[in-house]
């Protein structure tokens, strides 16, 4: 019990932590974040309840008025934003992730990485996030998702990244990656 | 790391928060639901004197806090102004500045702590799930008391990669900075252990 | 071979309201540097200004005439550091990766980079570790690591910012008559004046100011005695 509370704590302080490494910019003008993989590898390495938690930790203390998302963001006044459906999705994004993670355990890390950040950071994460575009900016969905493509390669890269780094992570610390591991937190 | 709560206090400050929440709910809500462009133009006339009422240095600050609208009022701009439909854009935007200045005029008002308290109070129903409060709350201190220490490692670490690279190390940095936060939790967790450990929640 | 020529050119820095460092300013020829001052004195601040990884307020470090904080890449051939904590200075998982991380960034092709990583590794004795994850060496295997990994970039100086942190007596020993052995130019900041007692110029900072410049002899004698006298935590 102890363990599985100060791994969720201390990784929704890393996910804070990540927020300070500044946007990559790509060439289509679109940016992507290191706090965004974040959220990715606390579904891969903590597994779905866990890492959920984790990420929901991050967003609620952000809400509560930490400066905590990638730009010193924060407060209530993300929710009233139109990404709000992306910053209620980051916890759903990370148990899908996990959830992937843990079901593919017969692959390799990386490969189970990949498929669980491409499916549970991206797919995942959208339909919540094109919906509160939509709700926010008064679009249709199809409209909304319009928006969000030029998103997509980025976040490609990103779950590309991701698997590199649980891989890494993992073969360092085999016994840290809970959603491998098995071993109860 | 500083919360976003803007001091010195105000007259806001004083009001509880739930009551805050409650009314932010109502008003937003209220801002969704009322299909007419007038609700946002009082409700934003409204937000506008609140923020006026706590000072000019207040009302900046506050307006600063929607910085971050600006890539959709361009887009709102872009889009709206493509199909001729601006009032349509203005009053969607109207809805939006409105919704989120009320939404940052809480957070502005309302200590870190406050905040928190709510959260472990809408928390309770869980406990019959099986969440132990005793554990949030150590859950939370612990995670605000570690944000500043990776915070810290993450600069060394980009120090040390400018010491050897004239290349951009932010992405180096993402693997030692989170196998540092798998070993302080192994270390932490024992230290937690050998002080009792958590609390169970009865 | 002429020791590099370090020229601090009236160094200041300021974070926000508060100085740091003021008005720093030696021209230094030695091989063997050490720059002593209690906890706080802006002492790694100062290393970091030397190395180029933060920009000072006003005035520039320049080795050999290279500005050291503008012209990174001649930077990190010309000045090397190695931090007080190894945990914090690692990047790679495994050994080879972390040798060979720096020789690529000074230019080296990937087989080159490798072929120089085992040499460096060969030299300490230590080539059984260039596929060993970093992770599992102790603190002073990691310590060493570092120092391989600055030594592959082949700089004319190295800065030490206090190495023994944390590392046991037979360890540091080690580790000390290393350090001697090197042939660069070695800046060894520490708040231990026995390690410098045989080098040939200290540096003595004081609440970001220069106190004191001159040989052991000169300056360590003194700077004892404040520290025995000196009241208050820092």
């Amino acid at each position: 019990m102890e363990k599985a509370t100060v791994h969720i704590a201390l990784f929704a302080a890393l996910i804070a932590a990540l927020g300070l490494i500044p946007k990559l910019m790509l060439t289509s003008g679109v940016p992507i974040t290191a706090q965004s993989m974040g959220i990715m590898m606390a579904g891969t390495i903590l597994g779905a309840k866990r890492g959920a938690a984790a990420v929901a930790l991050f967003v609620a203390l952000t809400l509560a008025g930490l400066p905590l998302l990638s730009g010193g963001r924060g407060g209530l006044g993300v929710l009233a934003g139109p990404s709000v459906g992306f910053v209620v999705g980051f916890p759903i994004a990370a148990w899908a992730t996990g959830w992937i993670m843990e079901r593919l355990h017969a692959l390799p890390v990386s490969i189970a990485a990949g498929v669980a950040a491409m499916i549970g950071g991206i797919v995942i994460l959208y339909i919540p996030g094109v919906a509160g575009m939509a709700l926010m900016l008064d679009k249709s969905w199809s409209q909304a998702a319009m928006l969000i493509t030029p998103f997509l390669p980025g976040d490609l890269i990103k779950a590309v990244i991701t698997a590199i780094l649980t891989q890494a992570i993992f073969a360092a610390r085999p016994a840290s990656v809970f959603s491998r591991s098995g071993s109860s937190l | 790391m500083l919360a976003l709560t803007y001091s010195p206090q105000t007259p806001l400050h004083a009001l509880s928060a739930p009551i805050k929440l409650m009314a932010l709910s109502g008003i937003t809500t209220a801002l969704f639901i009322i299909p007419t462009g007038w609700a946002s133009m009082v409700l934003g006339g409204a937000a506008l004197a609140l923020y006026a009422a706590m000072g000019s240095a207040f009302l900046r600050a506050g307006l600063r806090t929607l910085n971050g609208l600006w890539p959709f009022v361009v887009v709102l701009g872009l889009w709206h102004g493509w199909q001729g439909d601006w009032d349509g854009g203005i009053l969607i935007l109207a809805r939006l500045i409105t919704a989120v200045a009320f939404a940052n005029l809480v957070t502005m008002t309302t200590p870190l702590q406050d905040m928190i308290a709510c959260l472990v109070r809408l928390l309770h129903p869980f406990r019959r799930l099986g969440l132990n409060p005793n554990a949030v709350s150590l859950a939370i201190a612990m995670m605000i008391r570690f944000i500043p220490v990776f915070m810290a490692r993450a600069e060394q670490l980009k120090m040390a990669h400018r010491a050897r690279s004239h290349r951009s190390g932010r992405w180096a940095i993402i693997f030692p900075l989170a196998l540092g936060m798998l070993d302080d939790a192994d270390t932490v967790a024992e230290a937690l252990r050998a002080r009792g450990g958590i609390t169970p929640k009865d | 071979m002429k020791n590099p020529h370090i020229s601090i050119n009236q160094v200041s820095l300021s974070l926000g309201d508060r100085s740091i460092l003021c008005d720093i300013d030696a021209q230094l020829n030695d091989r063997r540097i050490g720059i002593v001052g209690r906890n706080g004195s802006g002492k790694s601040t100062l290393a970091r200004c030397l190395c180029g990884l933060i920009k000072p307020t006003s005035g520039m470090v320049q080795i050999d005439d290279i500005d050291i904080y503008k012209d990174r890449k001649r930077a990190i051939q010309k000045i090397g550091i190695l931090f007080q904590n190894p945990d914090h200075q690692i990047i790679y998982p495994t050994v080879g990766e972390e040798i060979d991380f720096g020789l690529r960034q000074i230019g080296h092709t990937a087989p080159q980079a490798r072929d120089k990583t085992r040499q460096m590794l060969a030299h300490f004795d230590t080539l059984d570790w260039i596929d060993r994850q970093t992770a599992s060496l102790s603190q002073g295997q990691k310590q060493l690591l570092c120092l391989m990994s600055i030594l592959a970039m082949e700089p004319d100086v190295i800065v030490l910012d206090e190495p023994f942190s944390g590392l046991d007596i037979p360890t540091r020993r080690i580790l000390g008559d290393v350090f001697q052995s090197l042939p660069q130019t070695l800046i060894h900041i520490t708040h231990d004046p026995a390690v410098i007692e045989t080098y040939d110029r200290i540096l003595w900072l004081d609440a970001g100011q220069i106190h004191r410049v001159g040989t052991p002899e000169q300056v360590l004698p003194e700077f004892m005695d404040a520290m025995m006298t000196a009241s208050g935590l820092t």
